[in-house]
């Protein structure tokens, strides 16, 4: 095997079909790096979602003076008696894994840090507004919710039960959605490049028809013929991939991490994530090219 | 060297046969001319003996290898021990004379020390010393159809098959590729050549077998053309 002589036939290959070679480039950059944003969004969503699920699913209101609700108007705010059966009716619930008590104290520093830049709506604000609540953690959120929200829902001094998942719910579909979307035009891309990297392949063997058919008559392995194109496609597929490399750190330090700062939990995406993501592209591209350019010499060099 | 037992090649969707119980048998070293019309199966019969087509039936041996057996991934080495010439040159434009030559042993993955002690020698061979650098389009018919005997040779091949390998050249600069073909058979290659240059197969004195109409109508140690053309 002499390399010199392979590296000189791709390179003669690549120059030869130097505009088709980029459109190849680019296809294949812009679809990996489409697949890999893609991938950074699943990524995300499920860091997100576990760092939610690693935390509170339920959240169970209690009445206060000021609470509108018709059974805390009719009962009055909850009682120590009430807030202690309502602890103990929490805690002998076998889905449930975990309660912790906030009190109004730090309910109203919490609301306080989070209204920190809306300083008017804290100074209408008082420490007795903001009902106290049992936090529930869920062992099995999905399953469970609705019958423990049930059981405590209208229970003595309960004001409202919320599921911390429906809030967040909006913000995961919209994460789902955007990273579907993404998803479907990296796979109509992908399609591209395959259907591209196969007519590469055909003009490059077109062009070079007397070299291969003169290899063939002297004998040259089908390996040997076969590897220049090979290489082509494959290096094509590499460079691309580098463009698309470059394109997601781009990608996760500008849109992901920006996004991050919006909410006040630390769910960002680590470097391992990122090489992670580009790794399974590089996957993507060399079955891409590889794969795609040897079933096209198949059928356009005949051995 | 070359054995045909039996032969028959029928190709898809034609009714006659190009060549039909064709036995031929060629032994080490010989220099056979291979005569017939257009369409008597002589390009047929070389393209078996690359094996780039089947024989329809009976059976073929190549440097004592039946070519039935011959697996797929094994016939670039039989093809390495057979050096092919044809009418229409088929070089390398873009390449010099010396890279024409020196491409065949490339692509064979030999060492570039190799070649460049080898394909020297070789172009002396046939005649075209100090026009290592010329290209192609720099150089008359007949030169250029030495250096892809040239290419053809530069391996060392047991067999030499050379299709019409005159046709396109004037018939002065024929005698010289001629005599450079006779050399190469003189080193104990076969050689085997289709032609209808009828001044060339007369002057040689060779063995010659005459193909119609895909059967051998004669075979002849050191005979001639033939009146019929």
């Amino acid at each position: 095997m002499r390399s010199q002589f392979v590296l000189s036939e791709i390179w003669i290959g690549l120059r030869r079909n130097l505009t088709m070679t980029m459109a190849l480039i680019v296809v294949v950059a812009i679809s990996l790096s489409l697949l890999g944003t893609g991938l950074l969004f699943v990524k995300q969503v499920d860091r997100t979602r576990t760092y939610w699920q690693g935390k509170v699913e339920l959240s169970v209101y209690l009445c206060i003076k000021s609470s509108p609700q018709p059974q805390c108007q009719h009962n009055g705010p909850a009682t120590d008696t009430e807030r202690a059966q309502l602890r103990q009716q929490l805690q002998s619930m076998p889905q449930v894994q975990a309660v912790y008590y906030v009190s109004q104290q730090q309910a109203w520093q919490e609301f306080r840090q989070y209204f920190s830049n809306e300083p008017a709506l804290v100074q209408d604000t008082s420490e007795g507004d903001i009902p106290d609540s049992f936090e529930v953690k869920l062992r099995n959120p999905e399953a469970d919710y609705n019958s423990v929200a049930s059981a405590v829902t209208g229970a003595a001094g309960v004001e409202t039960v919320v599921d911390e998942m429906t809030i967040l719910d909006k913000f995961y579909r919209l994460l789902d959605g955007a990273r579907n979307a993404v998803v479907i035009v990296a796979l109509i891309l992908i399609v591209a490049a395959v259907l591209l990297v196969g007519n590469t392949i055909r003009l490059s063997a077109f062009n070079r028809r007397r070299e291969t058919a003169i290899m063939r008559l002297v004998g040259a392995s089908n390996f040997y013929i076969q590897l220049p194109f090979l290489l082509e496609g494959t290096i094509a597929g590499l460079i691309g991939w580098v463009i698309a490399a470059g394109l997601l750190v781009a990608v996760k330090s500008l849109m992901l991490d920006s996004l991050g700062q919006y909410f006040s939990f630390n769910v960002g995406l680590s470097v391992g994530d990122l090489v992670d993501v580009i790794a399974t592209s590089m996957a993507v591209a060399l079955v891409l090219c590889g794969v795609t350019s040897f079933l096209t010499l198949r059928r356009y060099l005949r051995i | 060297m070359i054995s045909f037992d039996n032969v028959t090649k029928v190709y898809p969707n034609q009714s006659r046969p190009a060549l039909e119980n064709v036995s031929i048998s060629i032994p080490k070293g010989e220099f056979v001319f291979l005569v017939g019309p257009s369409g008597s199966g002589k390009s047929t019969f070389l393209r078996l003996v690359l094996k780039e087509e089947r024989p329809s039936d009976g059976r073929i041996q190549v440097a004592g290898r039946d070519l039935a057996r011959l697996t797929n991934w094994k016939v670039p080495y039989l093809r390495r021990r057979i050096g092919c010439v044809f009418q229409d040159f088929r070089l390398l434009p873009n390449k010099n004379v010396y890279g024409n030559v020196a491409f065949a042993l490339e692509v064979i993955g030999k060492h570039r020390r190799f070649i460049r002690k080898v394909v020297p020698e070789v172009i002396d061979l046939v005649g075209l010393e100090g026009k290592h650098d010329r290209m192609p389009d720099e150089l008359s018919g007949g030169e250029q159809q030495r250096v892809a005997v040239a290419r053809a040779f530069v391996n060392r091949p047991m067999i030499l098959l050379a299709d019409e390998p005159t046709g396109n050249i004037d018939p002065a600069t024929s005698i010289g590729v001629m005599k450079v073909l006779d050399r190469i058979n003189r080193t104990g290659t076969t050689v085997v050549m289709a032609t209808h240059d009828a001044a060339i197969v007369d002057s040689m004195r060779k063995r010659v077998i005459e193909l119609e109409f895909g059967k051998v109508v004669r075979d002849q140690s050191r005979g001639v053309y033939g009146q019929a053309y």
